[in-house]
């Protein structure tokens, strides 16, 4: 009973603040966060002061769900708190190297999308390469700084069959073990590996799944920092309906759960703003033959068409409205903006436009120098995935830096960086949900090129939340 | 005639602003960690069978004898198939404690011997389970991507997924059998209901369909993000990482932190013990709904700075009473509950609880009818 006593009265004397290494960009809000997490009491929560938002993904009143009826409960809008033992595990003694998950699909497989052929390596690879590079930058930086050790990406593929996603993510935990996971891009994967994160306690960085589900499942251990679906449907619906008041609109999207959640979001806004989808076609991935989805979209004398899917089916069922004579201004998600859709698209590409989300023409030092390391190493250009996972890498490795070797430590400084990320897609603020609530903007194919437009460039309106209205 | 009408009155008022009466409160617990032979205290699942508690680890199995206390415990050196056990149920005809292994698929142990099923020997649809429920002579098995389900004695196994069941997701967490129901609580999916003697499917889903909001609290489930589900008394209780609720085959009821006792809205699991009475493992405590008909709730959770503990019973949201107590839970993050008969087992990321239910009773008494040493029931 004294030695329990004496443990006790032990642990309730404070402890110093853990030393962040120099070189690393901290802050007084993180340091006092460093601070307060500072602990060997297992049973200490430290009050870390939770985001709290009025309006859950800025969300305007006129799109909310039930808008006329205040819900009995509303989510998302007090951020989640860790509240388990993990920051009382000390920082091991033996350390070779840092180890840092990477899942996303680099290798041809079977997928469950499409019943054939597998169809995100491209994105994957590209997510493999921003996220290696961003190893490497820390490294050549001089690795994890407090044992002059590197960095290590553990890589798996995210082969998807079977739910695979969660035995890689289980061996990255309690096999490697890493410290950090960055993935995945299809939605299902995505939902299967945070499943596992919870559990098993480890931070988890999306770069490539915009479904906007992804963050909406209450896990502490989870962030992503890509704009996602939602926000990129709310933009669209806003230039479609409320500027161009384009009042009969068809959407052709994948069978899968990036075209069926993609789409929700601007279906459920354009009804609630009174101007309902007219058609949604759903089509199998891998086919070449969209005539029925086509005759269909036809008959129903759409003002404007939005393509949720992969570069390829955009490209191919852009071209056979085309041919069909429908000239129907043609929207996309942001999966088009690729060299496969404009090469596939040809002529028929000019006047596209995609929601993005990021602009990478955007006139950054940052940007400028992480696309000319990119070209260096890789001989490719950097685009959306790359270029997301590079910052998300590069925000793990952040909070490695700051937090020490201990999973909820580098959770918590993650989660209560009071500062957006100042990342080369742009700055990242991280919502309640610890969603990337940065801006996103509308990408147009002008005149053999992608430009980008953000909101105010278009004068695109907004709707307001109740919050603002009452500002 | 006008003075029994009176009097009628006067009792009916009475009655009206009685208080429903007290409930049970814990107040004598053991606790287990690695010092008393655990092999792990970040501790997935319990389960209380007979003279024995089976606890699950996140690093190995472990059986405490009751009547001794002493542990007994099986890491993988000595043949566990795979180090993370998260769910346990033990068959009662049998014996057969049937592991479901976070990574590791499906194991039993029986005459001291672990057998292993996986993705690469079975059927078994995916190795990262969650959760196993025995009923009659199948084994279920919830995994990440589907229900399995294994039958002991032809050595079949069958798959469930959005393919043959309602399954809007496959993201299978927790499974329970009880009186010729399965209960699936699928993240994304609410709740799944196979009814065993018609083999048929039944979903459970929130009726306002919409991931932010929770439109009406008894409409239906409160979220499609379930954790868990248990069917007693022809009661269902559901807990989701969202709030909770209930399903007495006519009228559903939601629970949240901000309408009732319920510790935190973040809900890992739950144990139902009867139709008015259900356990809740949240990431702030151990709560318990004691009587369903008047929202009445004990939350169990532990000072953080000393050895002691505390219970905090509540009627909606009002607090009714704190009963301060020596240590109870040896954390308050809890992950898994068990109740058999009297006691309650807690497993917590931290150590187990056992809380002995001494003079234990059921939903609510008179304060006048429980003496002072059932009611303090001081160990």
């Amino acid at each position: 009973m004294k030695r329990a006593s004496l443990s006790l009265l032990l642990l309730l004397i404070a402890l110093p603040a853990q030393e962040v290494p120099p070189g690393v960009e901290v802050d007084a809000h993180t340091l006092e966060v460093l601070r307060l997490i500072n602990t060997k009491n297992p049973n200490h929560v430290p009050a870390l002061g939770l985001q709290e938002e009025s309006a859950y993904a800025r969300t305007a009143d006129d799109v909310t769900p039930f808008g006329a009826v205040k819900p009995y409960k509303q989510h998302f809008l007090l951020q989640m708190e860790y509240t388990g033992p993990g920051r009382a595990i000390p920082e091991p003694q033996n350390v070779d190297s840092v180890k840092i998950g990477f899942i996303g699909p680099i290798a041809p497989t079977v997928s469950v999308a499409t019943g054939g052929a597998s169809h995100e390596e491209a994105l994957g690879k590209k997510m493999l390469q921003g996220a290696q590079l961003s190893i490497e930058h820390a490294n050549q930086r001089g690795g994890y700084l407090r044992r002059k050790v590197p960095f290590e990406l553990v890589v798996a593929n995210d082969n998807g069959l079977w739910g695979s996603t969660g035995n890689e993510v289980i061996n990255m935990v309690y096999t490697q073990p890493t410290w950090a996971i960055l993935g995945t891009i299809d939605s299902a994967n995505s939902h299967i590996a945070i499943r596992v994160a919870l559990k098993a306690e480890i931070v988890m960085v999306n770069t490539g799944d915009t479904d906007p589900t992804f963050i909406e499942t209450n896990i502490p251990w989870v962030a992503r920092n890509i704009g996602d679906d939602r926000q990129m449907g709310y933009l669209l619906v806003d230039y479609l309906i409320r500027k161009r008041n384009l009042r009969r609109i068809g959407i052709i999207r994948a069978s899968n759960r990036y075209g069926r959640f993609g789409v929700r979001e601007i279906k459920d806004s354009a009804r609630r703003l009174g101007q309902p989808v007219v058609i949604e076609m759903a089509y199998r991935l891998g086919g070449d033959d969209y005539s029925l989805q086509v005759d269909r979209l036809k008959e129903a004398g759409v003002d404007a068409v939005i393509h949720w899917g992969n570069a390829r089916e955009a490209a191919i069922i852009l071209n056979q409205l085309r041919a069909a004579g429908m000239n129907q201004p043609y929207f996309c998600s942001d999966r088009c903006i690729s060299s496969e859709f404009t090469h596939l698209a040809g002529h028929n590409a000019e006047g596209v436009m995609a929601g993005s989300p990021w602009n990478p023409l955007r006139e950054d030092p940052k940007l400028a120098a992480f696309q000319k390391a990119f070209r260096s190493r890789f001989g490719e250009e950097a685009e959306t995935y790359a270029a997301h996972a590079y910052d998300g890498m590069n925000l793990l490795i952040w909070s490695i830096q700051v937090a020490g070797l201990n999973r909820a430590k580098i959770r918590d400084i993650l989660a209560t960086r009071a500062t957006p990320w100042p990342g080369v897609t742009g700055d990242i603020p991280l919502t309640s949900v610890l969603d990337d609530g940065g801006d996103v903007f509308l990408g147009e194919f002008k005149r053999g090129a992608w430009i980008y437009h953000a909101r105010e460039d278009l004068d695109i309106p907004r709707g307001i939340t109740s919050a603002e209205a009452k500002r | 005639m006008k003075c029994r009408v009176f009097l009628l009155v006067i009792v009916l008022t009475g009655l009206a602003f009685a208080e429903p009466g007290t409930p049970y409160v814990y107040k004598n617990w053991r606790q287990f960690t690695v010092e008393d032979g655990l092999p792990n205290d970040h501790i997935f699942a319990v389960k209380s069978q007979g003279n024995h508690i089976w606890v699950g680890t996140e690093n190995g199995l472990a059986r405490i004898d009751k009547r001794s206390g002493k542990v007994e415990s099986w890491t993988e050196a000595e043949g566990l198939p795979w180090r993370v056990v998260t769910g346990i149920d033990v068959n009662p005809r049998t014996g057969e404690v049937w592991l479901a292994l976070f990574g590791g698929g499906l194991a039993r142990f029986s005459a001291g011997r672990f057998d292993h099923w996986h993705q690469m020997n079975s059927g078994i649809v995916n190795d990262v389970a969650y959760g196993v429920a025995v009923q009659d002579e199948f084994v279920w098995v919830a995994t990440t991507a589907g229900a399995s389900r294994y039958n002991t004695v032809t050595k079949e196994w069958q798959i469930f997924t959005e393919k043959n069941a309602p399954m809007e997701e496959i993201w299978n967490y927790g499974v329970h059998y009880r009186d010729g129901k399965v209960h699936l609580a699928v993240w994304g999916s609410g709740v799944l209901e196979y009814d065993v003697a018609t083999q048929r499917w039944k979903d459970y889903l929130d009726p306002d369909g919409e991931m932010e909001i929770d439109l009406y609290r008894d409409d239906g489930i409160i979220h499609v993000i379930t954790t868990a589900a248990n069917y007693i008394d022809k009661t269902l209780w559901v807990s989701t990482y969202f709030g909770a609720c209930r399903y007495d085959g006519r009228n559903w009821r939601g629970y949240y932190n901000m309408d009732s006792g319920l510790a935190s809205d973040f809900i890992n699991n739950l144990r139902g013990r009867s139709e008015k009475e259900a356990w809740f493992a949240t990431d702030k405590g151990a709560s318990a709904i004691v009587d369903a008909a008047t929202n009445t709730w004990v939350t169990y959770t532990r000072d953080a700075n000393s050895a002691t503990g505390r219970a905090v019973v509540t009627r909606d949201k009002t607090v009714i009473e704190t009963v301060e107590m020596g240590l109870n839970l040896p954390h308050n993050y809890i992950l898994a509950v068990d109740i058999d008969g009297n006691d309650v087992f807690v497993a917590t990321s931290h150590g187990l609880a056992w809380g002995i239910g001494d003079g234990y009773y059921p939903g609510l008494r008179p304060e006048s009818t429980v003496s002072q040493d059932v009611r303090r029931n001081q160990p």
